[in-house]
């Protein structure tokens, strides 16, 4: 009898991310990673585990708390060849190497004319919801997105958080690559059932910059990205037995934005509600109604709404931090209330 | 038929009891040696079981139910 292995297997989105990484660094000696705990500890999120055991600590990289020496070195290295994955441990970090980012990733290329490139990912934790207060709570993507010159992407799923790492480490530019911390499938964080999934055994790449149909529907739609894309599916099914058909979209990525999926989608369903675990104003929401507004303000049957972070910090105690939360309870209110105008 | 044991993973505290956190195949999988079945822990530490033949899983315990070390948690015939 021949067994023939099979073409995928179950793995947590944390898992997902060791193998894209471990895959890569198999393939192109020029991938390293560098960041802090991401050696011995195997990142504080199971992002990195096993890697130094593997592939020796000349190419997983511990590095001392002191962000703007080494996502300057990451950019350097990038500069000169070679293709490292660096870690900002949490993302609400980034205040202290922000210039590192912004204008050193991110405008090298632009600055030199196009000659020089800088083939790096950026690494981060994003995300609440376990009582982890007000700076290390925070998803902050459309403050990256914001700022020209690297794309932002955001897995949800298993098979898209490996894919989506093999891309961003082949990609030439520099991409923000967020995680966030709900999804990953660790034991000591609240469990969603959605963070472990079907992933391909093989390498593959998930094109940065589309935006998926996870689920169809017909009379809204829910478009939003990693943790909220559990929330929202959950809501979806939920609301089956109400009559209500919800569509979700899960974004994948802010730069590039697929404007054309989601117009696709409200032009089918007429009802549009973003869902976006970053602060309300000034961000993704906002930006994603302006861009259907501008391509076609006739498709809204009904005006759009917003599930966001309200505009103010998130709160350490737990029943404050849900009510800010876009947690699947207050999807599901702004889903009913549309659908009842 | 090969058993496969909880770890002992606390060697201060044989009586400790631990939990599946996180079980990657369904009950009636079939599974090839080496393949990543389960994600144990105790107290915050986590370790990976693996199958340690090939054949059909009977999971024995749910995830998040406690369990003490070196008892069964899955069976592969």
């Amino acid at each position: 009898m021949t067994t023939t292995e099979r073409a995928t297997r179950k793995l947590t989105v944390s898992k997902a991310i060791v193998e894209a990484i471990a895959t890569e660094m198999e393939r192109d000696p020029a991938v390293f990673v560098l960041g802090e705990d991401i050696g011995k500890y195997g990142g504080v999120f199971g992002q990195t585990a096993g890697l130094l055991e593997r592939f020796g600590s000349d190419r997983i990289v511990d590095t001392p708390i002191s962000e703007t020496a080494f996502i300057g070195a990451a950019v350097g290295a990038a500069i000169e060849g070679m293709r490292p994955i660096v870690e900002l441990m949490f993302v609400d970090f980034f205040g202290v190497c922000m210039d590192q980012i912004y204008n050193h990733m991110a405008k090298i290329h632009f600055l030199s004319g196009g000659n020089v490139r800088v083939p790096l990912v950026l690494m981060t934790a994003v995300g609440g919801g376990y009582s982890d207060a007000a700076q290390h709570s925070q998803c902050l993507w459309a403050t990256f997105a914001h700022l020209p010159g690297m794309k932002v992407v955001v897995p949800s799923s298993p098979e898209d958080a490996k894919g989506m790492m093999i891309a961003a480490v082949r990609d030439d530019n520099p991409v923000v690559y967020m995680f966030h911390k709900g999804i990953m499938g660790l034991s000591w964080m609240s469990k969603t059932s959605r963070a472990l999934g079907p992933v391909p055994r093989d390498p593959y790449e998930v094109e940065l910059g589309k935006a998926k149909v996870v689920r169809p529907g017909r009379d809204v739609s829910i478009v939003t990205l990693s943790l909220s894309v559990h929330h929202a599916l959950d809501v979806a099914d939920g609301l089956v037995s109400d009559g209500i058909d919800c569509e979700v979209v899960d974004l994948r990525s802010l730069v590039p934005l697929d404007t054309e999926t989601v117009l696709e989608s409200v032009t089918k369903t007429g009802r549009l509600i973003v869902v976006d675990e970053d602060y309300e104003s000034f961000g993704l929401s906002g930006e994603i109604i302006a861009r259907i507004c501008e391509r076609d303000p006739s498709v809204f049957k009904t005006p759009p709404a917003r599930v966001c972070v309200p505009d103010g910090s998130l709160p350490y105690a737990r029943p404050l931090e849900m009510a800010v939360l876009p947690t699947p309870e207050r999807i599901r209110a702004a889903v009913v209330k549309m659908m009842r105008k | 038929m090969a058993e496969i044991l909880f770890p002992a993973m606390s060697e201060n505290d044989p009586e400790a009891e631990g939990v599946v956190s996180t079980w990657f195949v369904a009950d009636g999988d079939e599974v090839q040696e080496g393949d990543l079945i389960a994600e144990v822990a105790v107290d915050k530490a986590d370790m990976e079981i693996v199958a340690p033949q090939a054949g059909t899983i009977s999971i024995l315990v749910n995830e998040d139910q406690a369990v003490t070390q070196n008892s069964p948690i899955a069976s592969i015939s």
